[in-house]
């Protein structure tokens, strides 16, 4: 018979005896002046010590690890210049996609370093406030190494040259700023289910593995290589997010009617946000991966629903409207690639109308809608523009109140219907573009009617002056080079032009 | 081709095949190795390896370091076997767990009753104490069957030459089949002992609350007959949840056990009770005579569920409802042959 075994102590307990008594109970300063937030959102919290460290990393490892990845990302990058990588893509058209990632993700991954920043000083349990300093350091670090990675197309294609600055300014890109605006600006609970929980894992998958094995598809090594680098810190991020859950759960009844209208409101708003992926899969990548409704059933009905069926155990019902959002996975694609190309005159990357196989593609992904409502919409529009009536539409949308997006998405059984909601408050009309932003507006309306609406400030004169041109101007655009068609941009001449030279070599 | 991976710190020992990675080994053990991605990007899986050759398998760069591959870390989810091979991994370290080793018996079979209309009492002897854990099972080499089954342990483990099983007659189950139809008095019968994480956590000194479907009677009582003649001081309360009267057994025993123990409270239900059935007791789900007696509430308690897995998830739903969480729920599922995989599951819970 073989011997008993010696016990060891596991990762946990070396973890615990390695970092216990770090933290202590403020004596000449009451604890709830030391941490005022976090308390003020309703949420009950009765043992901090429950806390369950989801991964456990010191600082000395932690720069270890990080150094080690940075080495390697460098190094392909540094690679990827040398040796012209920018040639090796599919089209320049895919380089679109990079532009609305630069502009809009990116400085995303800034907010989300200072939304983590601050709520890594306001939870008074030592657990949660180590790994929100910890995730905070990953964000700076993704906004940088994307940046970096993506700096290199910079030298030659446009729309690439002031990505934060326009961030801050630019209409479409005021749908992700906001939606970080209103993270940071909520309760630090309410913060980690938007970004942590919401963002980070239920949605992420959504966001990532679409975008990166794009450029994997399309030749970009680069982003690819970044893709990874950022992936290694993406788990620990998942994992912190379902620990804030399950915590906020278990530490009290009161806190689970509080965590599902959070999740109803986080699921909405990142669903809305996703919608510039969702056109990004269907449409900016020339060669395609898969498509933005394929994504959704595979990682939110079938990985989402997994969770959700688990949540279930602690009275968490799945997001209110995840069926009108799996409905729109059928349509909004088409619908938010139409509302740019009717305003690419004022936007930083181009669009255009696929081609012939693409739109087979399309009508292949989308049996249910494309051809029905959309093939013969985007047919006609390249009709008008070959017989050099190419359509722009030169008056400012009306956006949605809380997630800025023109309100041009329609009603899901009827897609010839504008959806269109309002709410009265104070004797002010507000629009809302759906069911779901409406009950996120009548919940907190004065936090909502003090959105920077980017329309409403151009007519307010707060964006440069009264024109279309003098608003451009204003983003910081190169005007003629940054925006309209794909075709005839400088762009498309470039690569033309070094597409015929590697015909002569 | 299959080699022997021994789990530290807690020292469980699994058989791998050529070509299976160590965390789909462990998984399907029941041994939860944290894990997100799956396919060697993430790190989530990282695992010491203490001793034996590995091959890495598909683990990118930035989730497993050079520095770390120096070091001997591997990604479970893409590392196979080449060797026997030791491992340590961030499994938590279990105060109440022996680590007693598993070990091959050889015993006698000497009494065979039919306890219900379907579930038969076998009791098989040995010349030695079987050394386990209330809670724990064997592994029992049915003759002429392919493959091992297992069955929990029903009595107590102080000074045990012998083990009593409930064995449930599984419609088409050739295993319990065979020891239904065939098995007699004085067979001999093999099998190997002990297995699994279910066992009571004495350490925690909590009042615990086991509830029991079928034949998941047997480990609550191993558990139970321990604990009262070592003086636990807790109050333990079961609930033990079968259809109708005549499924009910071990009534007589369990309801002495109460006269004389103070602290053990004994609450049979009938989910199905027939018209004939002489019955003044709960009628319904066992989950549901649980939430009757205490009030919907659960918190401060400890449970144990052993039972079929609609009883294990009604359970846990009406445990968490009165707010006792996965820290404190301990369970034994009881799948038969016929049970396919799992649901898909989040990683939310990592035991329950």
């Amino acid at each position: 018979m073989a011997e008993k075994r010696k016990k060891k102590l596991g990762i946990k307990q070396r973890y615990s005896m390695l970092t216990r008594g770090l933290s202590w109970e403020t004596t000449y300063q009451d604890m709830d002046k030391v941490f005022p937030y976090d308390k003020f959102e309703g949420i009950h919290i009765h043992d901090w010590e429950a806390w369950e460290d989801p991964f456990r990393l010191t600082m000395d490892a932690y720069w270890k690890f990080q150094s080690e990845k940075e080495k390697k990302l460098y190094a392909v990058i540094d690679s990827f210049a040398q040796n012209n990588g920018h040639l090796g893509i599919t089209d320049a058209r895919y380089v679109n996609a990079i532009k609305l990632f630069l502009t809009g993700i990116s400085p995303a991954e800034y907010q989300a370093a200072r939304g983590f920043t601050h709520v890594g000083r306001q939870f008074r349990g030592v657990g949660p406030r180590v790994a929100c300093q910890m995730q905070a350091i990953d964000e700076l670090r993704h906004a940088q190494t994307q940046i970096h990675s993506m700096s290199h197309y910079n030298k030659y294609f446009d729309g690439l040259h002031s990505g934060p600055y326009m961030h801050d300014r630019v209409w479409y890109l005021s749908v992700p700023k906001s939606f970080f605006d209103d993270a940071r600006t909520a309760g630090p609970f309410e913060f980690l289910t938007s970004i942590s929980f919401a963002f980070e894992y239920v949605l992420t998958n959504l966001l990532f593995v679409p975008f990166m094995s794009g450029a994997a598809f399309n030749g970009d090594m680069a982003t690819v290589t970044f893709g990874f680098s950022a992936q290694s810190d993406e788990a620990r991020h998942m994992t912190l997010g379902l620990a804030v859950i399950k915590f906020m759960l278990e530490q009290d009844e009161r806190n689970i009617p509080i965590v599902q209208r959070w999740m109803d409101k986080w699921f909405w708003r990142g669903t809305r946000l996703l919608t510039l992926v969702a056109m990004m899969m269907d449409y900016m990548l020339p060669k395609r991966v898969m498509s933005w409704r394929e994504a959704w059933d595979i990682y939110f009905t079938e990985a989402g629903g997994a969770l959700f069926k688990d949540l279930e155990r602690y009275g968490i019902r799945p997001p209110k409207y995840a069926d009108i959002a799996t409905k729109e996975a059928e349509h909004l694609s088409h619908q938010a690639w139409h509302i740019f190309y009717n305003y690419t005159h004022a936007a930083a990357f181009h669009t255009w109308v696929p081609e012939k196989e693409e739109l087979d593609w399309l009508s292949e992904k989308y049996p249910n809608t494309f051809d029905k409502y959309y093939r013969p919409r985007l047919e006609y529009l390249d009709k008008e523009e070959k017989a050099g009536r190419r359509f722009y539409n030169d008056t400012l949308p009306m956006l949605c109140q809380v997630c800025q997006i023109p309100m041009g998405y329609t009603e899901m059984d009827d897609p010839t219907t504008i959806s269109f909601q309002s709410s009265e408050y104070k004797g002010d009309k507000y629009h809302t573009c759906s069911l779901g932003c409406k009950d996120i507006f009548d919940y907190e309306p004065e936090k909502y009617v003090q959105a920077w609406l980017p329309v409403h400030q151009i007519y307010q004169g707060n964006c440069g002056g009264p024109e279309i041109e003098d608003v451009l101007k204003w983003y910081n655009f190169n005007l003629g080079a940054d925006n309209l068609d794909y075709s005839g941009s400088p762009d498309q001449k470039l690569w033309n032009e070094w597409q015929a030279h590697r015909k002569k070599a | 081709m299959s080699y022997e991976l021994t789990i530290e710190p807690i020292g469980e020992v699994l058989e791998v095949e050529e070509g299976q990675t160590i965390l789909d080994a462990c998984l399907r053990a029941g041994i939860y190795i944290p894990y997100q991605c799956n396919h060697g990007l993430c790190s989530t899986c990282k695992v010491d390896v203490i001793e034996g050759d590995v091959d890495l398998g598909e683990a990118s760069p930035f989730a497993l370091m050079d520095f770390e591959r120096d070091e001997g870390k591997v990604l479970a989810c893409v590392c196979t076997l080449e060797s026997d091979v030791v491992i340590e991994a961030d499994i938590e370290e279990d105060e109440d767990a022996e680590y007693l080793p598993i070990t091959d018996y050889t015993g006698v079979v000497t009494e065979i009753t039919n306890v219900t209309p379907d579930v038969k009492k076998v009791i098989i002897s040995l010349g030695e104490d079987v050394e386990f854990q209330a809670g724990q099972y064997i592994q029992l080499s049915v003759p002429g069957v392919e493959g091992s089954r297992a069955f929990s342990i029903a009595n107590s483990p102080k000074g045990a030459a012998h083990i009593e099983l409930h064995i449930r007659l599984v419609p088409d189950g050739k295993g319990t089949t065979y020891v239904h139809e065939t098995l007699s008095v004085d067979d001999e019968l093999s099998f190997s002992a002990p297995y699994g994480h279910f066992f009571v956590r004495k350490s925690k000194d909590k009042p615990m609350i086991f509830i029991a479907g079928g034949t998941g009677l047997s480990s609550p009582k191993s558990m139970i007959d321990e604990l009262l003649a070592e003086g636990y001081s807790k109050k333990l309360t079961l609930f033990h949840g079968v259809r109708t009267k005549t499924d009910l057994y071990y009534q007589d025993y369990f309801q002495s056990l109460a006269e004389k123990y103070d602290n053990f409270a004994y609450i049979p239900a009938l989910s199905e009770k027939k018209d004939g059935d002489e019955w003044d007791g709960e009628i319904g789900y066992v989950h549901e005579a649980a939430e009757r007696y205490f009030d919907g509430s659960f918190a401060g308690h400890q449970a144990y569920l052993c039972g079929p897995p609609p009883m294990i998830e009604a359970s846990i739903r009406a445990l968490m409802k009165g707010r006792l969480f996965e820290n404190d729920i301990y369970c034994e599922k009881f799948l038969s042959k016929a049970d396919g995989a799992a649901d898909k599951r989040s990683p939310l819970f990592k035991r329950i």
